[in-house]
């Protein structure tokens, strides 16, 4: 098999890398969003068993909630397995990113002073507003850069959807290698996962640059 | 001064283990397995790693003098491993392949007779592989059922809607008692075994490619090679081959063990 051939046979995988990538931030941003603001809770209830729900989280290997995802529904229940395997793979993802980018908010939503909310309240503003005009645009910028990091592990991460046989990039690549008997898709599978992160970084940077106001 | 003292002294420290480890006679051979491969190799119920090529393994290098030791490997990095010194050998109901010896690799005398089957789920209404047309069947990567499907069975293969590959056998029976492929292509004995401990399973019989196991080993091990066949060969000689082949796990597979029967034949 020529170089040729591999990289077009593995690009076909990466539309599969890009949708799990894509539809994990679509599905996690806005997740951990909720689950920070739950772990503030001021009931208790409510944030120690969200604080448990993320250490749970946080404290399993993301191959395991694949798995878990996967098949843990037909060993508990004999329910089908999804033929879409792209379903749990984004379920499992998006959980489980969804608790680190909460606690991600919540460092940002906490290092905002506290005179902030008060002179907030003497302005006449509501909560809701408080949150939304002046804290949340402070916290946006503030956590970029531990974002792009998260956003970074997420692209090499979609290789471990292999575990549940799902047909993205990697998957393949270790296919070729296996019946090539050769290194060389390894090769190619790295220099994709470094150009797609190369695009990542540039955009987050730029992002980074049109909060860059105030300096 | 003292730099140059500590140097000496971790110079003479690496010399003196390698020396240790030099002059300890008993060979260490470690066999590299697929711990995911009944009844071939297989982690038992008391949880060690069991099964015929790892009890037939042990009794070769207790003949030997040999200490024995168990790599589990990655099965479609098996020979990756076996190139960077992990293990001495893989030998884990290993099918030969032309592109093995092509690449080098010292490939022993096949030991084994084996099939390919589909199985499928028993309600299915599916019973031969012309029924499988458009429908989706698992293959575990990197075996040779896997590379059947890519050369020798290509016709057949284009047939099927679509192959999913996973990594172990085990969930592409999960993915077919969970409805979500159609059908699992696989060894024959691998097939009975799973069938015999699971219901519903209905292995199709119909024999697709015939190939043979072996042992595989570096290129240049030739005489390491050599020496496991002739110490099997002993074996198979002195009944302790027939006895492993014997215990009632191995049932499904002891018409096919080539030793064995060539042994029958010829008595």
């Amino acid at each position: 098999m020529s170089l040729m051939t591999m990289i077009v046979k593995m690009s076909e995988g990466l539309g599969k890398t890009c949708a799990i990538f894509f539809l994990t931030l679509l599905f996690s941003l806005p997740l951990g969003m909720i689950v920070a603001l739950l772990r503030m809770s001021k009931v208790k209830v409510v944030s120690t068993i969200t604080r448990f729900f993320i250490t749970v989280i946080r404290g399993t290997p993301l191959m395991l909630q694949l798995l878990a995802v996967t098949y843990g529904p037909y060993y508990l229940f004999r329910a089908n397995v999804s033929r879409n395997k792209l379903i749990p793979v984004v379920i499992a993802f998006s959980i489980n990113y969804a608790a680190y980018f909460a606690e991600i908010y919540r460092g940002g939503i906490e290092s905002i002073s506290i005179g902030q909310y008060e002179a907030a309240e003497v302005l006449g503003y509501s909560k809701f507003q408080t949150f939304m005009r002046i804290i949340l645009p402070q916290v946006i910028k503030r956590i970029m850069p531990s974002v792009t990091n998260e956003v970074v592990t997420l692209v090499k991460d979609t290789s471990m959807a292999f575990t549940v046989s799902y047909q993205e990039m990697f998957t393949i690549g270790k296919q070729i290698a296996n019946s090539q008997t050769s290194f060389m898709p390894f090769v190619v599978a790295g220099v994709f996962y470094y150009i797609f992160n190369a695009i990542v970084d540039y955009l987050m940077g730029r992002i980074e640059k049109s909060l860059d106001y105030y300096r | 001064m003292k730099k140059t003292f500590a140097a000496i002294l971790v110079i003479v420290m690496i010399f003196s283990l390698s020396a240790v480890a030099l002059a300890d006679d008993g060979k260490v051979f470690i066999m590299g397995i697929d711990p995911e491969y009944p009844p071939f190799s297989y982690l038992g119920d008391d949880g060690e790693y069991t099964g015929f090529d790892v009890e037939v393994c042990q009794a070769v290098c207790d003949y030997l003098g040999w200490k024995m030791e168990i790599f589990g490997v990655n099965w479609d990095e098996k020979l990756v491993q076996l190139d960077s010194l992990e293990c001495d050998c893989v030998w884990s109901g290993m099918t030969i392949l032309d592109s093995m010896k092509e690449a080098g690799y010292v490939i022993s005398e096949p030991y084994y007779d084996n099939t390919q089957v589909l199985v499928v789920k028993e309600d299915s209404g599916l019973a031969s592989s012309a029924d499988l047309e458009g429908k989706i069947v698992a293959v575990q990567l990197g075996t040779s059922g896997e590379a059947l499907l890519n050369g020798d069975l290509a016709d057949l293969a284009a047939t099927f809607g679509n192959i999913v590959t996973c990594d172990s056998f085990l969930k592409c029976f999960t993915e077919l008692e969970g409805n979500a492929v159609d059908a699992v292509f696989v060894d024959l004995p691998v097939a009975a075994s799973y069938a015999a401990n699971h219901d519903g399973l209905l292995i199709i019989d119909e024999q697709l490619g015939a190939e043979q196991y072996g042992i595989a080993f570096r290129s240049g091990d030739a005489e390491l090679c050599a020496q496991v066949e002739e110490a099997i060969q002993a074996l198979v000689e002195n009944g302790t081959y027939a006895e492993i082949a014997s215990k009632s796990e191995y049932v499904d597979i002891v018409n096919n063990l080539l030793f064995l029967n060539a042994n029958e034949s010829a008595a």
